[in-house]
């Protein structure tokens, strides 16, 4: 241990960029080697690359309603060289299989991955940033730069405004700023890779620059014949929760004996989930068709799909061309 | 030749996996083939190459592929068992495994299609929903869709 990563030296580092910080009175534990990630733990402190990283507290998260879950391998710390916040990623190989629909599909994570993709997207302003680094036992850890924002799903449900009005007033300004997504996405496959887990809570909004940024790419899957099948259909799902202001649920109109049940038949559903309203250009008439059309490609009664985000894209350029 | 002046032989490439729809493709070329003279088949399975990410170490990733090879080497065998016993002869019957990096699979049964010149290639319909072939697309559709050059089969 170097002067650096000394008790004392890390006691004064805390001090200096966490004056308020109560650091215990024990000796601080240290880890060199984070393969099991349970033991990492609040107040430890990490050395990676001869820096000191303080532990704060797991990373939660929250999905659809579901309570938070706690990430035991993603680490929210503070490095103490510079008192910037960081995500500290530690290794958690996982897999199983994942069900969308009736459709089954084996899944996985792979710090492997996640590591690449922040090498290509250094500098990209639509993803989050960091580094990876190795840990004494080869472990690879990746070190995210703390992006303040919140979610582009909790944005979207927190907008109080109806329908139509939302449309007209917020709605381009977030398709602009989902199109640079798509085109982020774009940029990830003619690399040859995926994001893996496309969901609109893996938007963030980072505070600063207003941007949307991708993040969480340590995720993957099989792919069968379609290797960008699944990136594409979670676009298409967050694109039709942008266009329709949150999703409108089958379960919900029923609850209320909606009489948008009346004019809505299957081939109006999500093409995977059923009880998920994609033609919305049927509720909302102002939607454009060009746009509508776009969100049909999702839809039970499509028969044509896309590929490649390329595809969805020129759709979407030329929906901004038509308004 | 033919009339319209196409090239077509007598050679047959069957592309197989692990799954029944594979099994079926094998017994319908066999029930109609075996025993008539002149023709050949060769049995193809193309091992995508794993990806890197989905193993922890290459010690891991050597490991499954030895044991996948294993699977595939007895499942070309007992196809080609299967061949055999509807007629065609011993020496009509080729197998042929290859690794390959296939981020579609379908291209990659059609450029070992193109390397083998062969004119019939037979491929099982994997019977899948809509939903899942828009999820993760269908070979053989993609097959059916891209091939050039010779006579595709999907076998129901």
């Amino acid at each position: 241990m170097n002067d650096l990563t000394s008790q004392e030296a890390i006691r004064r580092m805390v001090q200096r960029w966490l004056p308020s910080y109560p650091v215990p009175a024990h000796r601080l534990h240290i880890h060199t080697d984070t393969s099991d990630f349970y033991n990492v733990d609040y107040n430890d402190v990490v050395i990676l690359g001869q820096r000191p990283y303080l532990i704060r507290h797991n990373a939660k998260e929250g999905r659809f309603g579901l309570e938070d879950e706690v990430k035991f391998w993603v680490k929210s710390a503070v490095d103490l060289s510079n008192g910037h916040r960081k995500i500290i990623k530690l290794v958690f190989y996982e897999r199983f299989m994942s069900h969308i629909g009736d459709i089954e599909f084996e899944c996985f994570r792979s710090p492997k991955k996640e590591a690449r993709i922040l090498e290509l997207v250094a500098g990209h302003k639509n993803f989050m940033h960091g580094h990876a680094i190795k840990d004494e036992k080869d472990n690879i850890i990746r070190i995210l730069d703390f992006i303040s924002g919140k979610t582009l799903a909790h944005h979207i449900g927190s907008i109080a405004m109806d329908h139509e009005t939302y449309f007209y007033q917020q709605f381009p300004d977030i398709f602009n700023r989902f199109i640079e997504c798509v085109e982020a996405i774009r940029f990830l496959h003619e690399h040859g890779e995926r994001h893996g887990d496309i969901r609109r809570d893996h938007i963030l909004i980072d505070r600063q620059t207003a941007t949307y940024r991708w993040i969480d790419f340590d995720f993957n899957y099989r792919h069968r014949e379609n290797i960008y099948g699944y990136d594409l259909f979670g676009l298409g799902n967050v694109l039709v929760y942008l266009a329709g202001k949150g999703d409108v649920l089958i379960p919900d109109l029923r609850g209320n004996a909606h009489p948008w049940l009346d004019i809505i038949d299957e081939s109006d559903l999500n093409i995977v989930f059923r009880n998920r309203v994609v033609n919305l250009r049927k509720l909302y008439p102002y939607i454009p068709e060009s746009l509508n059309r776009i969100l049909l490609h999702f839809s039970r009664g499509s028969n044509r799909f896309y590929d490649h985000a390329r595809q969805i894209l020129c759709d979407l350029e030329q929906v901004r061309w038509d308004s | 030749m033919n009339p319209e002046g196409k090239l077509y032989n007598k050679n047959i490439l069957i592309a197989i996996d692990e799954s029944e729809n594979s099994r079926r493709a094998v017994s319908y070329v066999g029930y109609f083939l075996g025993g008539l003279p002149g023709f050949t088949a060769t049995i193809l399975h193309v091992v995508p190459e794993p990806e890197e990410d989905y193993f922890p170490s290459s010690a891991e990733k050597e490991k499954w592929l030895l044991q996948h090879q294993k699977k595939i080497d007895a499942l070309l065998d007992s196809s080609r068992q299967h061949l055999i016993e509807q007629g065609f002869a011993p020496e009509a019957v080729r197998m042929r495994s290859t690794r390959r990096y296939c981020p579609s699979m379908a291209e990659c049964i059609l450029s070992e299609r193109d390397e083998t010149a062969y004119s019939t290639l037979v491929v099982g319909r994997q019977g899948i929903s809509q939903s899942e072939e828009f999820l993760f697309g269908s070979i053989s559709s993609k097959i059916v869709q891209h091939a050039r050059n010779c006579t595709v089969w999907v076998v129901e």
